[in-house]
């Protein structure tokens, strides 16, 4: 009602664009709706979190003071967990994007007979439940002495990275003229030298969208991190947060703690690098 | 000539790597998942007894089995419907000429951003049957009666965790189907509301077929993604209470990597496999038609 007043105001005289505006209202209404019902877990997440365990029973009040104990508790619940995550993130991100590039490259600027079926298999890859290799890949990485390592979790993210990184960049050094190939190479330029000084450098703004979407498929992943490593020294946070949620009697104040702890880089990285975030998302997903 | 070769040694050298990675960590295991789950295996013994089919059979006949395969299904039709209409309804309610649309956009994504076990913690708080948001809610407004054990009830944990999920993820579509609508011409959808088309009857004609490739694409992904999905059931819950909330994933991490059953594991991780190809064949199909159409 007090919304349509307010349209009645501002457009006096313009019976068309009244009703439309009257409808606009509405649309506000159902939209920051939508927007407190996203908001809410999160919301509680940090309600919680500084919450003391005595004003929990009362899930939405503002805590009566900011009780920091939950987060001296959660974290060293999780704080090597965080280190490991990390020290597993950054370096395996990095060479999964090398390493796509590598088959990115000459299947994107190269015909070559079977260049297609190479592109439609490492593709593929992109598609299969993981549960189909953890079982030899559990041996094979305990036969090469790499079970339960960091080295041994990069070696897996990177692997599994392929396919991804591959068909991101190739996307992406598709729209790269070939006649800026062609010209390098009457200068002078061979083949490697033009991935090196010409293709990567021009390709940032894709290498930096791939290096979030990894970012966020390494660090969020639980599955190789529960199957490949048992050790406090390997085990990535989603593991220690995993295992604290699976608890029978749980401690929601830390939990919370804990799991804001986890999330904020990935949140960080999404609010600070917003459309590099969905450029990578669809150029993961949307263009064939 | 000797240019041409010189080169395409080079050509094999950049795809060495990643080939030779790819053989070894996709290709290779597969082949042996298929040969282990032909076998009796503890995953420690140096010898395993072969069975044939029989752990293929065994697990045909296991009831724990049949609620996790039921559940893969109940998991496939939600996450192609649900998040992906929640999705397109987002999108749609925020193309149009306001204010803020950023603001909205950056909220609606952001659950997405976050793991899917995190996303377990929280939920399993706002489920605490006792001081949980949605039991406390329900009291405050008086449906006190319809409070229940969301995640310790068999009958409906798989569809509380579906819930968490639906927060998690209706944000994937959401961005592919919001981008898809920036390619869908104004002139188009002006020209259809003065030729008196209502906004349903625009939607039909004009605005969902231009759609068509973001629907492929978000069926096709989330349809994998209720294959795959593993983390959220595995921190909430582990499959319980008395595996109702199973699925193949995660009663093959339990056979594997906790009975030591790894001939079991593997035929069920071959299963899964195999029906997540019957969903993605089609998806792969329709690329590879498209990228040939690019190439020529």
């Amino acid at each position: 009602m007090n919304a349509k007043t307010m349209s009645d105001i501002m457009l006096a005289g313009k019976p068309d664009a009244h009703r439309i505006s009257s409808g606009k209202a509405i649309l506000y209404i159902v939209l920051c709706l939508l927007a407190i019902i996203t908001l809410i877990p999160f919301a509680v997440m940090v309600l919680t979190s500084v919450k003391a365990p005595q004003e929990l029973i009362d899930v939405l009040s503002i805590p009566s003071k900011l009780y920091w104990s939950n987060f001296r508790n959660g974290l060293s619940l999780i704080s090597r967990g965080l280190v490991n995550s990390a020290l597993i993130t950054f370096p395996a991100v990095a060479i999964s994007i090398i390493v796509g590039s590598f088959a990115a490259y000459p299947l994107s600027q190269f015909r070559f007979k079977g260049d297609f079926l190479v592109y439609m298999l490492l593709l593929s890859g992109l598609f299969i439940p993981y549960q189909i290799v953890l079982i030899p890949m559990f041996q094979f990485l305990r036969t090469i002495s790499l079970y339960d390592t960091i080295p041994g979790l990069w070696l897996v993210h990177i692997a599994y990275g392929i396919p991804m990184c591959t068909f991101f960049l190739r996307n992406f050094f598709a729209i790269i003229p070939i006649s800026l190939m062609e010209a390098s190479l009457i200068d002078g330029c061979s083949i490697a030298g033009y991935y090196r000084r010409v293709l990567m450098p021009i390709a940032k703004p894709g290498l930096a969208a791939l290096f979030i979407l990894q970012f966020q498929s390494i660090w969020n992943d639980l599955l190789f991190g529960l199957a490949f490593s048992h050790g406090e020294t390997v085990r990535p946070i989603t593991v220690n947060l995993a295992s604290f949620v699976g608890a029978t009697d749980v401690q929601y104040g830390p939990l919370m703690a804990s799991t804001i702890v986890a999330i904020l880089p990935m949140i960080l990285v999404f609010l600070l690098f917003q459309r590099e975030f969905i450029v990578g998302m669809l150029g993961g997903s949307v263009k064939g | 000539m000797r240019i041409a070769t010189e080169r395409r040694i080079t050509y094999l050298c950049f795809l060495f790597i990643p080939v030779t990675l790819f053989s070894l960590f996709y290709i290779y295991p597969i082949f042996k998942t298929f040969m282990i789950s032909l076998n009796n295996w503890d995953g420690i013994s140096p010898t395993m007894s072969f069975v044939g089919l029989g752990n293929y059979i065994e697990l045909f006949g296991d009831a724990r089995f049949q609620v996790s395969f039921t559940n893969n299904i109940k998991w496939l039709l939600f996450y192609m419907l649900i998040p992906s209409a929640v999705g397109l309804g987002l999108a749609l309610l925020l193309n149009q000429r306001i204010h803020g649309k950023s603001i909205f956009r950056t909220v609606f994504f952001l659950p997405y951003t976050i793991m899917p076990v995190a996303v377990a913690s929280v939920w399993r708080w706002l489920y605490e049957p006792g001081n949980g948001l949605f039991n406390r809610v329900l009291t405050g407004v008086g449906l006190g009666k319809y409070t229940q054990v969301w995640l310790g009830d068999p009958h409906i944990a798989t569809y509380s965790i579906m819930l968490a999920a639906l927060w998690w993820s209706a944000g994937f579509a959401f961005v592919l189907y919001f981008s898809g609508l920036q390619n869908v011409p104004a002139e188009l959808v002006e020209a259809a509301h003065i030729d008196g088309a209502s906004y349903w009857q625009t939607f039909r004609a004009v605005v969902f077929p231009m759609l068509l490739p973001s629907t492929i694409v978000v069926l096709a992904l989330n349809g994998i993604s209720a294959m795959r999905i593993f983390d959220i059931i595995y921190s909430l819950t582990r499959g319980g209470p008395a595996y109702s909330t199973d699925v193949l994933a995660t009663q093959m991490y339990d056979l594997s990597f906790c009975r030591l059953q790894m001939g079991l594991g593997s035929a069920l991780a071959i299963i899964l496999l195999l029906l997540s190809a019957i969903i993605v064949l089609p998806y792969i199909y329709y690329t590879s038609r498209r990228l040939e159409g690019i190439h020529q």
